[in-house]
């Protein structure tokens, strides 16, 4: 079983501040990260693969020559190989011309079995990617996947739906997308790290060797600006304990921190 | 003379006004029954449909796809829809992704719809990016807020980026339909008018030998999630030795649980033995970020408070209202935690 996993590296939050009044983002430490859904996508995999004899897992990713950093450590945590997808015509990529990168890049592998990707990354959050790739290669789909287990060329999944879970079984070769709360990714090990860096090689596959024509990676999806949510006005609530819990609440709502209701994924 | 910007000036005409977007008219839902109604947010997409539609001066359409879902199609109407198409078939009983983006893609083909909208539900988001790719064009996903540009007529799809500490507003200027998905729960649910007048259409279904990959084996499935460490934990829920006794601090244990939130607390909370040495929060403890954290019954000097003041909403509940924690909390409730604490289970519905 041949398992590949599109890891994204993003900015550490940690090093992040937003200030909403001020209008501003702070970068205070520009640090790189592989973000929570592809390391639970990483976790999932390996965990896969753990059961099994054969099996192969197989880290690509698009972005900068950074991205080597990632790919490295997924290397570490026990990935078989790994790729970085890079050239300069690929930096303005949205979502759709990464689609045809990631594509392109399975193709180049020679397909798999099962795909797994993060449900939706921490930094832009389209959660676009895992159905896109899937559509492009003709794949099953399964998406918020919270467990998985592979059995004679099918997967069984248990996935989000609606405000509750769902059983699912799906056909291979299909791309999964999984719930980062549901796969804590393992530490790398040790000298898996040691070796990550000094004897494995991650090569660069660029449009040449993807076979992609630099003119048909044109975006579809154009950024028209930032703004941010209102900042929170402190605010005091007196009187009556009924009434003012009612408030509290009210307002915990109207903000989306609580969701009395259901979680996000309700209809 | 230099001319050459006028090559660069005709590469800009030819972006603006590129002949795929010609044709294109009307404004699509792609509406979702659940249970034999039309859910909240199927009515909140219709709804913000009908706005930008009236705007635009174009129809506002809907696709309803599944089992028995034909008598549905009037209310859709009622809430704003001016024709609704049907797709009303025992196969269509569960979603298949293959089988749902074959369908809507045949219509989109034929009709040609301006915008297409999209429920950011479980089905939403499996089905909206996989139709984009199917139709070549750009999806805006998770939308709080949908403006147009008018100049262009142009779909503003405004999302959450940062885990919704900043908004990011994307366009799709070239390719057809524009494509959003709107998160439930911000976008106003319209009043049915029951004497609306509409069509419903049938559609024939030709599936062209496309079928489904997905068998759903159990509707009602459970998992165990594993527990979230202190530190990725987005509510949590703290108390303090003001929680009097073992009673008291009961009382937050219950709002924690009810809320589905990580609980700690203050040194006093650890000196009285209600909490662990580990889930004392501070300096000399733990520092978290949570989305909200909720301090009931501690003082929160800045030994305690420098541990969360990364929080993005801090609640203190406080009946000193010169507590340190009352100035730095953005949500300052006067008053005893212990009678406040059941009065907002109570309101929470518990
Ligand atoms: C070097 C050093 C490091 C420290 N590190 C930490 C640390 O990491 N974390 C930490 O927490 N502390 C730390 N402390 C201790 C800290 O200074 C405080 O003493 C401690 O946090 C106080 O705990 P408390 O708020 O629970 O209790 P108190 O300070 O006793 O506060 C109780 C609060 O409850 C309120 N109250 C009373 N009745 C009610 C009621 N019915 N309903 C609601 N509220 C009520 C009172 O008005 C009061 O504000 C440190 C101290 C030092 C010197």
């Amino acid at each position: 079983m041949r398992m590949v996993i599109p890891i994204k590296q993003i900015l550490d939050p940690a090093g992040i501040t937003v200030r909403r009044d001020k209008e501003r983002i702070f970068i205070n430490r520009e640090e790189y990260i592989i973000d929570p859904g592809s390391k639970a996508a990483l976790e999932a995999a390996l965990r896969l693969k753990e059961e099994r004899d054969q099996a192969e897992t197989i880290a690509i990713s698009l972005g900068p020559a950074r991205t080597d950093d990632a790919l490295r450590e997924a290397l570490a945590m026990g990935c078989d190989a790994a790729y970085l997808l890079s050239d300069p015509a690929f930096e303005e990529a949205d979502l759709s011309v990464a689609t045809l990168i990631l594509a392109a890049a399975v193709r180049k592998l020679g397909g798999a079995d099962l795909i797994l990707v993060g449900r939706q990354s921490g930094d832009t959050g389209a959660g676009q990617i895992g159905p896109r790739l899937a559509e492009a290669l003709g794949y099953a789909q399964v998406t918020d996947v919270y467990a998985l287990a592979v059995e004679n060329g099918a997967a069984r999944t248990t996935r989000r739906w609606g405000k509750g879970y769902a059983t699912v079984q799906v056909q291979l070769p299909a791309v999964v997308t999984v719930a980062p709360e549901a796969f804590p990714p393992r530490y790398p090990h040790g000298a898996r790290i040691m070796n990550a860096y000094r004897e494995w090689n991650v090569p660069v596959w660029g449009c040449a060797d993807l076979n992609l024509e630099p003119s048909s990676l044109t975006p579809l999806l154009t950024f028209r600006g930032e703004s941010f949510p209102p900042p929170l006005e402190p605010e005091r609530f007196r009187g009556n304990p009924t009434t003012v819990a009612q408030e509290v609440i009210t307002a915990l709502t109207l903000h989306k921190l609580i969701n009395p209701g259901g979680g996000s994924h309700g209809l | 003379m230099d001319f050459s910007f006028f090559g660069e000036l005709l590469e800009e005409e030819r972006e603006i006004t590129p002949e795929v977007t010609e044709g294109y008219r009307n404004l699509w839902v792609a509406a979702e029954a659940a249970d034999g109604t039309l859910p909240p947010s199927t009515l909140e997409a219709i709804g913000q449909a009908r706005e930008i539609a009236n705007q635009i001066g174009v129809y506002v359409w809907a696709s309803l796809l599944g089992d028995g879902v034909e008598p549905l199609a009037q209310q859709l109407i009622a809430y704003g829809a001016d024709r609704v198409l049907v797709a009303d078939s025992p196969s269509l009983a569960e979603y298949q992704p293959e089988v749902y983006v074959k369908i809507l893609a045949d219509l989109v083909g034929q009709h040609r719809p301006e915008m297409l909208l999209m429920p950011a539900t479980s089905l939403g988001n499996d089905l909206a990016p996989r139709l984009a790719q199917r139709l070549n064009t750009g999806l805006i996903s998770h939308c709080l807020k949908l403006t147009l540009d008018m100049s262009e007529r142009l779909l503003l799809g405004t999302c959450p980026a940062l885990g919704g500490e900043v908004y990011h507003t994307f366009a799709c200027p070239q390719a057809r339909p524009q494509m959003a998905t709107l998160e439930p729960g911000y976008f106003r649910i319209p009043s049915a008018d029951p004497y609306r007048s509409g069509e419903v259409k049938r559609v024939d279904l030709d599936l062209g030998g496309v079928t489904g990959r997905l068998s759903w084996l159990e509707r009602e499935a459970s998992v165990e999630l594993p527990p979230v460490p202190l530190s990725r934990a987005k509510i949590v829920v703290s108390a303090g030795r003001g929680m009097g006794d073992a009673e008291g601090f009961a009382l937050v244990q219950r709002l924690a649980e009810v809320l589905g939130a990580a609980l700690v607390g203050s040194r006093g909370a650890f000196d009285e033995g209600w909490i662990p040495e580990d889930r004392i929060v501070g300096v000399g403890g733990q520092f978290i970020a949570p989305d909200l954290y909720i301090a009931c019954g501690l003082s929160g000097d800045i030994y305690h408070y420098f541990g969360v003041q990364s929080a993005r909403c801090i609640v203190a509940i406080n009946p000193d209202e010169n507590a340190p924690i009352m100035k730095v909390a953005h949500m300052a409730v006067v008053g005893d935690a212990r009678q406040v604490i059941p009065a907002m289970l109570n309101a929470l519905g518990r």
